[in-house]
């Protein structure tokens, strides 16, 4: 309209010339190449770090084998093995799912559904925000003073309290924070018309969660849970403090109940071993340090695959 | 402590036949009333939704709830049925009379007052989960027991879908168009026989086609329930409804907005010659 | 396959269509009374004719306020829009035909004592018998919806028109008897009102041509 009130009329190729831009676009392109340089620059440094555990480890598998996993653990390099540590970390990684699951996961329902948006509700969300920031070590500390120290050998009478369970329950209070974070992201994220619809046709508070919002959320809670599970697993520093032993002379003998693994006797884990092994001073330790970080992280790269095809088949359900 | 709310013996009664001729009110004087709305405020936190409203829906009508954006005829929709309780901070004064019992009387439960009185939302919203399922879970949980397949249909039928879908029942809502899904809800809504279906601007997410089944659908519904329905689309309302309620809202000086029930009739004399010069500017869009 | 989206308003369309075949009904039966009342000079035809008037009026504001209903409720498209045109012309088209009919109806009662001349009388009743076929056509026409019948309508107004304007010719050769001319000037009245009657038929056609083709357009008159 303008144009044609001061007199020029607009023509097509005025219209082409507007629609067709400028014909050199600088910007974009250098944009998305060095979004794609900093994704190769990351793949890389992983690249570079599997390639020379992988490497280094070569040797000990060669010459090992299978044994390297399966042997206890053993001063003599040659006879050494991390069954106690895979063992000893997968016992806690139970520990951790049947304390910490459950109650991050009621916890955060709690605050999602239940709370009303109040002052000591915002408090207590912000606590466990800052809580999931605060470092492993500090967690550490507490499970050597609270587990280990206070009840274990104070109240239940252990002469040690460095037991799978006081490292169970120290690593279950270091993820708490993040299962019941992960989980209320997870919840908020189910639509608000699910709930409407649910309560809508009179359904309870609980009915509402148990049958619409769990079954959306359970593929993103499933996914964080395990993520965070994962990080436990690979924890060292608090373990260190709440009593994993660091000694390669220790083994349990032959034939111990496994309960009194978790609740008597003195354990290990493989992030612990692999501390542990990489201050030894002999040549062999070098290899065998790589061989278990190579263990480590098949056994994480295993989980997290399994973790989604889980997730995967849980959507599919959910679609329905 | 809760208490069942009776809804005692429906008397379907369309007092008067209003013949094909002409939409009007069944009978405005004589149909009963079954919500008897009286000072009603609601309260967002210090936030003043709905001031002073007076209103009364009469039984076996379509109400509708008309007026600019921000005017609280939602919010007050969602009184009828207490979903405002969903809402932190949600505080409702008055009186919302149902049948004669205060709706937000200290011994009522919200889940008892949601069984009876339906709801239908502005965005289709069935369960991520069968056809099948969704008509079933809301008798299921108010502990329904008898045939849930004739219950299933005899509820898609009520909503005029089961020749549509009665061959995937068992499969994904989701799946449905976006009509369908929308006759789903109301489906799912009647499923637990309620007295009242309040409806939340149930066309506003469906094409012309869609909408103008899911009209005459409320118009066969409304012989069997009452229909409470906020809607933006005036011509809907003008369509559809016995009565229209038209909310306009009020900006304060610091710029609340406060939304007040301005004119309330017959929908024929609503849209022919309404009683008020506001209401008049609205609805020939001389507003704003 | 159409299935009807809106049956409760197209029902409300046609009921409100059938009221005003129903006045046209009426209106065409007030016509041929009116005039056969000036033949026979039978008062009860007269009281007949206002009766029916008195119907068709109330018939004219019932339509009139469903009328309003509907568009105001149901806001026609297209086809429907017409037809609501159509019938809001027609209605008052046909109140006002009724009009004519107690016109002439009065006008039979007033000159019921006069002396009458034939010639006059039959030229009357011979336009009556023109306008009413006009106005079954017209309203045949939009039953049927046919838009080149109602081209005829033009073309049958024409001796109406003729016979119209023929008549001061006769009533000026009464001039020599004071209660005749009496009688004459008003029957120019009622030649006068016969005429309207053709012309409003002709409107209805035209209806019905604006109805189908969606054209408004003034059908062409003979002026002879």
């Amino acid at each position: 309209m303008t144009a044609r009130t001061m007199g020029t009329p607009v023509t097509q190729e005025m219209i082409r010339r507007a629609l067709e831009g400028r014909k050199v676009n600088i910007i974009n392109p250098l944009v998305a190449l060095l979004l794609l340089i900093s994704l190769l620059a990351s793949l890389a440094i992983l690249v570079v770090l599997l390639w020379d555990v992988v490497a280094k480890s070569m040797p000990v598998w060669q010459e090992r084998g299978w044994s390297v996993i399966t042997n206890d653990l053993s001063p003599r390099p040659a006879e050494t093995g991390m069954i106690q540590g895979i063992f000893g970390s997968v016992m806690l990684t139970v520990i951790v799912v049947v304390l910490s699951f459950p109650l991050g996961v009621a916890a955060a329902i709690y605050l999602e559904e239940y709370a009303r948006d109040t002052r000591l509700t915002r408090l207590l969300v912000a606590n466990i925000r800052n809580l999931a920031g605060v470092p492993s070590i500090v967690y550490g500390l507490l499970g050597l003073s609270v587990f280990v120290k206070l009840i274990l050998e104070g109240m239940v009478g252990q002469v040690s309290g460095r037991t799978l369970i006081a490292g169970g329950l120290t690593l279950s209070m270091l993820v708490l924070s993040i299962m019941v974070i992960t989980t209320q992201e997870a919840l908020r994220a189910v639509p608000l018309a699910i709930r409407e619809a649910s309560f809508g046709v009179g359904a309870t508070p609980w009915q509402t969660i148990r049958h619409h919002v769990l079954p959306v959320a359970s593929p993103a809670i499933f996914t964080g849970s395990v993520l965070t599970l994962a990080r436990a697993f690979g924890e060292s520093a608090p373990l260190l403090l709440a009593g994993a032993v660091l000694s390669t002379f220790f083994a349990a003998p032959e034939g111990t109940p496994i309960t009194d693994l978790v609740l008597g006797e003195k354990y290990t884990a493989l992030p612990i071993i692999i501390y542990n092994w990489s201050r030894q001073p002999q040549q062999e330790y070098v290899a065998l340090t790589a061989a278990a970080i190579v263990a480590l992280l098949v056994i994480l790269l295993v989980v997290n695959a399994g973790t989604i095809l889980a997730r995967d088949a849980l959507e599919r359900r959910n679609r329905m | 402590m809760s208490i069942r709310l009776e809804s005692g013996p429906v008397v379907v009664g369309r007092a008067v036949s209003t013949g094909a001729a002409s939409p009007s009110p069944a009978s405005p004087e004589t149909a009963p009333v079954i919500f008897d709305i009286k000072g009603l405020n609601v309260y967002y936190r210090d936030f003043h939704a709905v001031a002073d409203t007076d209103l009364d829906i009469h039984r076996n009508e379509i109400t509708a709830l008309i007026g600019p954006s921000g005017c609280g005829k939602s919010t007050v929709l969602r009184c009828f049925n207490r979903m405002n309780d969903l809402i932190d901070g949600a505080r409702v004064e008055g009186r919302v009379l149902y049948h004669g019992i205060d709706l937000y009387g200290p011994a009522v439960d919200a889940v008892e007052v949601r069984r009876r009185i339906g709801m239908v939302f502005q965005k289709p919203n069935p369960f991520p989960k069968s056809v099948y399922e969704n008509i079933v879970f809301g008798p299921k949980v108010a502990g329904w027991k008898g045939n849930l397949d004739d219950l299933v249909e005899e509820s898609l039928r009520r909503a005029a879908l089961w020749d549509e879908v009665k061959d995937k029942l068992d499969g994904s809502a989701l799946d449905l168009s976006g009509g369908q899904q929308q006759r789903l809800c109301i489906a799912r809504a009647i499923a637990t026989s309620p007295d009242v279906v309040l409806m939340d601007e149930p066309c506003s997410a469906l094409d012309p086609i869609a909408t103008y089944r899911i009209e005459s659908l409320m118009r066969e519904l409304k012989e069997q329930y009452t229909i409470v329905v906020v809607t933006h689309n005036m011509q809907q309302a003008a369509r559809v409804s016995d009565r229209t309620a038209f909310f306009s809202v009020d900006v304060g000086e610091e710029g609340q907005r406060t939304g007040r029930l301005v004119e309330y009739d017959a929908t024929d004399q609503v849209f022919t010659a309404p009683s008020l010069k506001e209401t008049e500017d609205y609805i020939t869009g001389r507003f704003g | 396959m159409t299935t009807d989206q809106r049956p409760e308003f197209h029902a409300a369309l046609n009921s409100l269509e059938e009221t005003t075949m129903d006045m046209a009904d009426r209106v065409e039966k007030m016509v041929g009374m009116a005039v056969r009342s000036l033949v026979t000079s039978d008062n009860s035809l007269v009281t007949e004719v206002i009766s029916s008037d008195d119907k068709v009026d109330e018939l004219y504001m019932d339509i009139r306020s469903r009328w309003m209903q509907i568009m105001a409720r149901q806001q026609p498209m297209g086809r429907d829009l017409r037809m609501m045109a159509a019938i809001l012309e027609l209605n008052n088209t046909l109140e006002r035909m009724g009009d004519q009919a107690v016109n002439i109806a009065r006008i039979a009662r007033a000159t019921a004592g006069l002396p009458r001349e034939e010639t006059i009388l039959a030229k009357l009743v011979e336009m009556g018998d023109l306008v009413k076929p006009m106005i079954r056509t017209s309203i045949d026409c939009f039953v049927r919806r046919d838009a080149d019948e109602c081209l005829l309508l033009p073309a049958m107004d024409v001796p109406v028109d003729v016979l119209n304007r023929g008549m001061w010719k006769h009533v000026v050769e009464c001039g020599h008897d004071q209660p005749l001319l009496e009688w004459a000037t008003r029957m120019v009245l009622v030649s006068r009102a016969l005429e309207r009657v053709g012309d409003q038929a002709v409107d209805i056609g035209e209806q019905v041509a604006f109805l189908m083709t969606g054209d408004h357009h003034e059908f062409t008159r003979y002026t002879g």
